[in-house]
């Protein structure tokens, strides 16, 4: 089989999982119980029934759920809408937008630490296996990866606010709020710090675990030690011969873990007040906003395919045994 | 701007790999900022269609109604200087005080009040927020500057309470609205006001508020500069921000952490009776009722309900669950309502007594079964005790309930639900027995009383108890109509002893409101049951010299 038919392949079987993802897609949210207009009003005083009613109305959920608001849902995302969101009474697109950019900017620069940290850390570790380095490092990452996030990010916060008077939420101060950029550029940079700092630590361990034990396999190799018979010194033959194979694994867990980025890291965010899309999915989730949980998870949906379509076709030319096949 | 801001966000990333530190610098003359925590946000600032909470801790401070709620509980005029109404109660007139402006520096008329309540009185479905404080409007007029009439079709003994909901809005800003949808989709985000404080920007997405005093507001202007809002997303990550002094002041401080801000250096803590209460549903949707409810029938026997009422340790749940921040309940208008005034204080609550309890039911002829579980004519004792999944106090209290209730022989089995689908379960449904749940009633004792009227058992009404008592119901619609303060009060302790008796609630508590804020920058603060963010506080608060 040639790449062009691998390709073709794997774009067939992506729009496959699409379509199957767009139909479970507005499913899943039907089958939660409650209902969606007292959810986005909560238990308010203020509203009659004879409102719920309107609201129930506008909403299109007086209507059978299948077919009419499936074939409904359908058509508006076959034009490419994502309909309007109704607990925040705008277009999910535009919604989703700006989110993205703010969870784009944390996880993004939490997962680029990450990924540098933890594959020198797990590269350094791996090379000087069973020596202090090793035991430290592995201990690091082992608990950094069982660490639960929720609670990591708190002492981080608790910490950080105290001794180091870093902001405890939020991207800007409130008094900087519409200010023009570059005058609040170190307060931005302020408040990233901490929930960077979280991710950071979160990601790392994975990344060291992996890139430890990858390495370490690919050292054992045959071919290793006849470069090493050949004379090449121990860098030489940790550059040319093991680092680019022992990178396979890595570029998988990267490919998935940044597909799973538009997910943005919902505690993190909660912790730290971020407002970004992982904080989004829980507000919507509580509100029982349809559309704009629909739409949240077709990006997520989408991109976690498309990610994963990316390292498929890296592969082709990483790995000669896919090239090959 | 949407195209700009992928350019942002790379020259943030560069900006942060940087990571140049330092805030930005200020000079000596840095103006006073109140900075405020809160775990909610408004929904929008749009008064026609703003139904959270947090929408009209804003309107407070940045509109201005007729009326307004003093800390006393009493009605004060706020944009009116004194009012009169005719003896038949349908023409009120009210005279507006001098000097008053919009925060544009336009004056301010009679005419505009008479713009918004009309607009409200013409278009409900476009005002759904506020509309049902104008039910029985016919219209309100303007004869001059200083004089607004309003005119009913029956009388309205609560017209000072609906008035102070009534924000004065400036008509320029909502006049091009034509259609309910136009107006409802108005965000509203820098309203047009007269209140003592100016929104300068609502960003919702970062769950800011900006506000700026307004320094001719005709009560006074405020002794601080600005107030900002923060929402938090995580009530600890608030209270440390407290802590550090990241923020000034806390709205609704969560009860479990109220301890831990209590032992904090340079802040207060506060405490003041409040009037959210938690009760005890009892299953009374009657046999009759379509659909029919599915309940335990022996929830119909009034001595059942006594001995219910007898096998629950108020003071208990107070002491244990609510760590002391509230106190115990009887009636469904709680003492704080008014200053006090609707609160009927004649009720004798019934004690805590187990073997009061136990009498009771063997008297009803309910037998003890060999498991502990009494029963008679087949029917045991034994029903469902459900409670809503998002209330952190309420599986505590059902592990009590289902404790005392053994003792009597009562069997009671704990299970959370999610709201929305209990709701559901209950209102019209009437599938269940026992349900733990809360509300937090209006200022007035209207709303509350309307919760126990038959109409409201309803999809999508208020009452949940099912409670359906024709003379209750006719005594909602007399209290609604009678003006006379005195005559209206007797009516409302009439209904809450029914209630009281019929215990389709029984009431376990009022919870305390719990506020704090840095005590070694701000004072002047009024600790009032109405909470220390109303404008007459804000208006007080100035920063410790």
């Amino acid at each position: 089989m040639n790449r062009r038919d691998y390709l073709l392949r794997k774009i067939f079987f992506s729009l496959v999982t699409l379509a199957v993802v767009v139909v479970l897609n507005f499913l899943l949210f039907r089958v939660l119980p409650g209902d969606p207009v007292r959810a986005v009003i909560g238990r308010n005083v203020r509203i009659s029934a004879d409102t719920q009613q309107a609201l129930r109305e506008q909403f299109g959920l007086d209507r059978p759920v299948f077919p009419d608001q499936f074939l409904t849902a359908l058509g508006q995302w076959a034009r490419g809408n994502l309909g309007v969101s109704w607990s925040l009474r705008k277009p999910v697109s535009e919604v989703l937008l700006a989110k993205l950019g703010n969870t784009l900017l944390l996880i993004g620069l939490g997962q680029i630490l990450s990924i540098i940290l933890g594959v020198a850390l797990g590269l350094l570790a791996g090379w000087k296996r069973k020596t202090a380095v090793d035991v430290g490092a592995l201990t690091f990452s082992l608990i950094a990866w069982a660490i639960p996030t929720f609670w990591l990010g708190i002492i981080l916060l608790a910490a950080g606010s105290t001794w180091l008077g870093l902001p405890t939420g939020g991207i800007v101060s409130p008094s900087n709020v519409g200010k023009p950029l570059y005058t609040v550029l170190p307060d931005v940079t302020h408040h990233l710090i901490l929930p960077t700092l979280t991710l950071t630590i979160l990601y790392m361990g994975e990344y060291m675990l992996i890139m430890r034990s990858s390495i370490m396999e690919v050292l054992g190799e045959d071919y290793i030690l006849t470069a090493k018979a050949k004379g090449m010194s121990h860098w030489q033959v940790l550059r040319k011969h093991a680092l680019k194979n022992a990178m396979l694994p890595i570029v998988t867990l990267i490919a998935i873990n940044l597909g799973f980025t538009v997910s943005g890291a919902i505690y993190v965010e909660t912790v730290f007040s971020y407002d970004g899309l992982g904080k989004m999915f829980q507000t919507a989730l509580v509100k029982q906003d349809y559309p704009l949980l629909q739409g949240a998870f077709l990006l997520l949906a989408v991109s976690v395919i498309l990610a994963n379509f990316l390292a498929d076709i890296l592969y082709t030319y990483l790995d000669p045994r896919v090239k090959a096949s | 701007m949407k195209s700009r801001k992928w350019l942002v966000q790379v020259i943030l990333i560069a900006a942060v790999l940087l990571s140049a530190c330092g805030q930005a610098g200020g000079g000596s003359q840095e103006p006073v900022v109140l900075k405020v925590g809160w775990t909610g946000a408004p929904d929008t600032l749009n008064p026609a269609y703003a139904f959270l909470t947090e929408s009209f801790t804003i309107f407070d401070l940045t509109y201005s109604a007729l009326t307004t709620q003093a800390v006393s509980g009493e009605y004060v005029g706020s944009l009116a200087k004194e009012w009169t109404h005719s003896d038949d109660g349908l023409t009120w007139t009210f005279t507006l005080k001098d000097n008053i402006t919009w925060h544009n520096g336009e004056p301010f008329t009679a005419s505009d009040v008479a713009w918004t309540i009309n607009a409200i009185i013409a278009d409900p479905d476009g005002w759904a927020a506020v509309s049902n404080y104008t039910a029985n409007f016919v219209e309100a007029a303007a004869p001059d500057d200083k004089t607004v009439v309003i005119t009913l079709d029956t009388p309205v003994g609560n017209m000072e309470y609906r008035l102070s909901w009534i924000y004065i809005v400036y008509p320029p800003d909502f006049e091009v609205f034509t259609t309910p949808e136009d107006l409802q989709n108005f965000t509203n985000d820098t309203p047009t006001g007269t209140g003592p404080f100016k929104v300068t920007s609502f960003d919702k997405d970062l769950g800011v508020i900006v506000m700026d005093a307004y320094a001719d507001y005709f009560d006074g202007a405020a002794k601080i500069d600005q107030i900002t809002f923060q929402t938090f997303d995580n009530s600890d990550a608030m209270i440390q921000a407290l802590k550090v002094g990241d923020i000034d002041m806390v709205i609704d401080v969560p009860q479990s952490a109220f301890a831990t801000v209590e032992g904090f250096e340079n802040v207060k803590a506060v405490k003041t009776a409040g009037s959210y209460f938690s009760e005890l549903i009892i299953n009374s949707v009657p046999e009759d009722f379509d659909p029919a409810p599915n309940k335990n029938p022996a929830l119909d026997d009034p001595q059942v309900r006594l001995a219910i009422a007898h096998a629950i340790n108020k003071q208990d749940l107070v002491d244990a669950v609510l760590q002391n921040l509230g106190v115990v309940g009887d009636t469904i208008v709680p003492p704080q309502l008014g200053g006090g005034f609707w609160h009927n204080p004649n009720i004798q609550d019934i004690p805590f007594d187990l073997s009061k309890a136990n009498a009771v039911l063997e008297q009803a002829g309910y037998v003890m079964g060999a498991d502990g579980v009494r029963e008679k004519d087949g029917v045991r004792l034994e029903f469902r005790l459900q409670f809503p999944s998002d209330n952190p106090l309420y599986p505590r209290v059902a592990d009590m309930l289902t404790a005392w209730f053994k003792e009597a022989g009562i069997k009671t089995t704990p299970e959370s639900v999610d709201p929305d689908s209990l709701y559901s379960q209950m209102t019209p449904a009437g599938n269940y027995d026992l349900v733990i749940w809360g509300w937090g009633p209006d200022p007035d004792p209207d709303f509350i009383l309307s919760v126990m009227t038959s109409d409201q058992f309803v999809d999508g009404g208020w009452s949940d108890s099912g409670y359906m008592n024709p003379e209750y119901d006719q005594l909602y619609l007399d209290q609604q109509v009678t003006v006379d303060k005195a005559a209206r009060q007797a009516i409302i302790w009439k209904m809450q002893e029914m209630v009281f008796n019929d215990r389709p609630y029984i009431v376990l508590w009022y919870e305390d409101l719990l506020r704090a804020y840095r005590s070694d920058r701000f004072t002047g603060f009024i600790e009032s049951p109405l909470g220390i963010e109303i404008h007459h506080s804000m208006l007080q608060v100035e920063p410790v010299q």
